[in-house]
C-alpha cells in the first residue's frame, strides 16, 4: 500500500498504558495537593524515571531509551491524560535533553545525561527576558570571558522548575555578528546553586508542582566546558531546541484534553436532571463532540510534527502548528468539559478547574499564538513580515 | 538453588472499562475487538517472576486461549519480564465452558514442562473460579488455591492460603498449581525496556489440532454447559441514608446492634 499509517505500534500502545498507569496511580489529587502546598512532584518523576521513560528520547548509551521525541510525547500526553500535566518534560528532557544530545561534547553528554534519563537530576531552562520576550535577538544576558572562563550577568524571568532543578540551561549574549549586527548567542550550563545567582520565586495563577522563577545572575562564573555547541552557536543550537518544546507543549494539552473530555462524557452519561443523562441534550453534546473533533486534529498534528523531527526533516512549521491547533483545543475542551459539570465543574474535587491556569499559560506560553500566527502567515502563506 | 519454569494462565478479555455485549443466542460475552490482559492475572504474572527470579534461573512462559490470534494482553505480560508466550486460538473453541477451556490449557501447559503453575482465583470477566483447578486436575497435580503468599523452597512450595477468617499455611510438593489472590505481590509497571524487549519475545501460535484435542471435546462442541437464558440483576434496595447531626456515632452502634454484630 501507498501511503500513510495510522495504527499504533503494539510497542506504542503499551508505552501509552504502561505511563498512564504509573501517572494514574498517582492521580490529579497527588498533582493538585503538591501545587498546592508547594511540595514537588518528585516521587512521580522518579517512578516515571525508574521505567525508563522520562529519557525516553536520550541516547541509550548515555541511559535513555534511545527513541525519539514521538515516545516523549506520548509519555507527556499520556500523564497529562491522566491528571498529571508537567510542565517539566517541556524544559528537561524536550529543551535540555534534545539540545545536549545532538550538541553537547562526548564529555558533556556522559556528565550531564545519565543524570537526566535516570530521574536523579532535572534541568532547567533560561531564555525569556524581562526586555527580550519573543525577541531572542534582544538577549542581554552576557557571558564574557574571564579568567580562563566565562562571566555571566543579566536577568531572566518566567524560569519553571529552577528550585528543583541542579542545573540550568542558560542562554547568553557572547558577542555581535558584524554582518548582521545581532547578538551571537551562547549556551551554558549553571549550577542554580551558583554563587552569583539569585533565584526569585514569580507567583503565577497556576496550579502546578513546577514553579516560576526570575533569576539574577551577578557576575556568576562558568567553567568554559560549561558551553554546549561551541561560542557563538547559541541561535543554532537554540532554534533546535524549540520544535521539541512545541511538541510537547502539544502533547500535554492535547493529554489534558482527553482528560477534561474523558470527565465531560463520563458525567454527562451519568447525571440525570430530567430523567435522562444530560449528554441525551445536544446543547451539551454538541459542544463536546465539537471539542473531540479539535483535540483529535491537535493530536494528529501533533504526530506529524514529531515524527518530522524524529526524521530529521524540518519541523517548523508542523511544530507550531501542532502547539496552535493543541492550545485553542484544550481551551475549548476544558471550558466545555467545565460547562457540563455545571457548578461542580469549578468545586476543586472534579478536578477541572484545577487545570485552568495551565491550560491558559501554554497558550501564550512557550511562545505565544500571535507570534504562532505570524510565523505561519510568513512561512506557510508567503504573506509580508509585520514585525 | 534450583531453576524454577513456572507457567501463568493469562486471561485476554474484552477491556472491562469498554460498554460490554452479550452474542446472540449463546449468551456467551462478545469478544470481538482488541483484548486486554485480565488485570487480576498481573499479580499471578508478577509472583512468577519474583520466584523465577528468587530461585535465581528458570523462566515464566504465558499460557493463554484467546480469539483472532489475540496477542495484545500477552504483550503486556511478556514487557513486564515474561520469557515466551503459548496462544491456543482456533474457531473450534468459541463456545467452551470452563472444563473445554481447562482442557486446552492443560494440554498447552504440560508442552512447556513447568515446576509451578500461576492462575489468578477468578476471571474478571467469567467469574467461574473452576477452570484452574480442573488444570490442575487434568495435569494429575495437587492444586492450592487463594495464595496470598507463596514462597518456594526447593522442592515444596509454601503458600499462606486466605480463608474468611484468616489464613491456612499449607505446603505441596511441586509440581503444583497455585491460584493467587490480588493480594499476593505488587504487579509491576512495564518499563521502557521491558515494552521494546517484549517485541523479539517469541509467541507460539497453536490450534486444537496442534495440541492433539480431539475438537469435539471443546469448544461449543464439547461443552456440557449451556446458557438459556440471562435476565437483569435485581437492583438493591437503596439503603438508608443517615445524616450526621451530631449523634451519628450513636445511630451506627444502634444500627449494628439491631444486626447483633456489637
Amino acid at each position: 500500500m501507498v501511503g500513510f499509517n495510522f495504527s499504533e505500534s503494539p510497542e506504542r500502545q503499551l508505552l501509552r498504558e504502561s505511563v498512564h498507569a504509573v501517572a494514574a496511580s498517582f492521580g490529579h489529587e497527588y498533582y493538585v495537593e503538591k501545587a498546592t502546598s508547594g511540595g514537588k512532584s518528585d516521587e512521580l518523576w522518579k517512578a516515571l524515571a525508574t521505567q525508563g521513560f522520562v529519557g525516553v528520547n536520550l541516547p541509550e548509551e548515555y541511559g535513555g531509551g534511545g527513541m525519539g521525541l514521538a515516545e516523549l510525547a506520548v509519555v507527556a500526553e499520556e500523564c497529562a491524560a491522566a491528571g498529571v500535566p508537567l510542565l517539566l518534560f517541556l524544559v528537561s528532557p524536550a529543551i535540555c535533553g534534545e539540545i545536549l544530545s545532538r550538541f553537547a561534547t562526548p564529555e558533556q553528554c556522559a556528565q550531564w545525561l545519565p543524570p537526566l534519563a535516570n530521574g536523579e537530576a532535572k534541568m532547567a531552562f533560561a531564555i525569556t527576558e524581562p526586555d527580550a520576550g519573543s525577541n531572542s535577538h534582544r538577549i542581554s544576558t552576557t557571558a564574557v570571558p574571564s579568567e580562563g572562563g566565562y562571566r555571566i550577568n543579566g536577568t531572566k524571568y518566567y524560569i519553571s522548575g529552577v528550585d528543583e532543578a541542579a542545573q540550568i540551561l542558560v542562554v547568553t549574549r557572547t558577542g555581535l555578528d558584524e554582518a548582521t549586527g545581532r547578538a551571537t548567542l551562547s549556551l551554558f550550563v549553571v549550577d542554580s546553586d551558583a554563587p552569583g545567582l539569585e533565584v526569585v520565586p514569580l507567583p503565577v495563577e497556576i496550579r502546578a508542582p513546577e514553579k516560576q522563577f526570575t533569576l539574577f545572575f551577578d557576575d556568576v562564573a562558568v567553567d568554559p566546558s560549561r558551553c554546549i555547541g561551541g561560542e557563538g552557536a547559541g541561535l543554532r543550537t537554540l532554534f533546535f531546541g524549540l520544535n521539541p518544546e512545541r511538541v510537547v507543549s502539544a502533547a500535554v494539552l492535547n493529554g489534558v484534553s482527553r482528560y477534561a473530555l474523558d470527565k465531560a462524557a463520563r458525567y454527562a452519561n451519568e447525571r440525570q436532571v430530567w430523567g435522562v443523562p444530560i449528554g441525551t441534550h445536544q446543547g451539551l453534546a454538541h459542544p463536546l463532540a465539537e471539542a473531540a473533533i479539535a483535540v483529535e486534529l491537535a493530536r494528529l498534528m501533533c504526530d506529524k510534527a514529531a515524527w518530522l523531527f524524529d526524521e530529521g526533516q524540518d519541523a517548523a512549521e508542523a511544530s507550531n502548528m501542532a502547539k496552535f491547533a493543541a492550545a485553542d483545543a484544550a481551551g475549548i475542551a476544558l471550558d466545555r468539559a467545565i460547562e457540563t459539570h455545571g457548578g461542580n465543574g469549578m468545586a476543586t474535587e472534579y478536578g477541572l478547574a484545577t487545570l485552568w491556569g495551565i491550560v491558559r499559560l501554554l497558550k501564550v506560553a512557550p511562545v505565544s499564538r500571535e507570534m504562532l500566527l505570524n510565523f505561519v502567515a510568513q512561512r506557510t502563506l508567503g504573506l509580508p513580515r509585520s514585525y | 538453588m534450583f531453576p524454577m519454569n513456572v507457567v501463568v494462565c493469562v486471561k485476554q478479555i474484552p477491556d472491562p472499562a469498554a460498554p460490554q455485549s452479550l452474542e446472540p443466542g449463546t449468551h456467551t460475552l462478545a469478544r470481538s475487538g482488541k483484548l486486554i490482559m485480565d488485570d487480576s492475572d498481573a499479580y499471578g504474572v508478577e509472583m512468577a517472576l519474583q520466584l523465577a527470579d528468587a530461585a535465581g534461573g528458570g523462566e515464566v512462559t504465558l499460557v493463554s486461549m484467546a480469539p483472532g490470534g489475540e496477542t495484545s494482553g500477552l504483550r503486556t505480560a511478556l514487557a513486564m519480564g515474561a520469557a515466551k508466550a503459548i496462544l491456543i486460538s482456533d474457531d473450534a473453541l468459541k463456545g467452551s465452558d470452563a472444563l473445554g477451556t481447562a482442557k486446552v490449557l492443560a494440554a498447552a501447559i504440560k508442552r512447556a514442562e513447568p515446576d509451578l503453575i500461576i492462575a489468578a482465583t477468578e476471571s474478571s470477566d467469567g467469574y467461574t473460579g473452576t477452570t484452574p483447578v480442573q488444570v490442575a486436575e487434568l495435569l494429575g497435580l495437587p492444586s492450592v488455591t487463594f495464595a496470598k503468599s507463596v514462597t518456594v523452597d526447593g522442592q515444596t512450595v509454601k503458600v499462606e492460603r486466605q480463608t474468611e477468617s484468616g489464613f491456612d499455611e499449607v505446603t505441596s510438593p511441586l509440581p503444583a498449581l497455585v491460584t493467587v489472590t490480588a493480594g499476593v505481590v505488587e504487579p509491576r509497571y512495564p518499563s521502557f525496556k521491558g515494552i521494546m524487549a517484549a517485541k523479539s519475545k517469541p509467541v507460539d501460535t497453536l490450534t486444537v489440532a496442534d495440541l492433539g484435542l480431539d475438537a469435539s471435546t471443546v469448544g461449543a462442541a464439547g461443552a456440557g454447559q449451556e446458557i438459556t437464558d440471562v435476565a437483569e440483576a435485581e437492583s438493591r434496595s437503596s439503603g438508608e441514608i443517615v445524616v450526621d447531626e451530631g449523634d451519628g456515632a450513636a445511630r451506627i452502634v444502634a444500627f449494628l446492634e439491631t444486626l447483633k454484630v456489637i
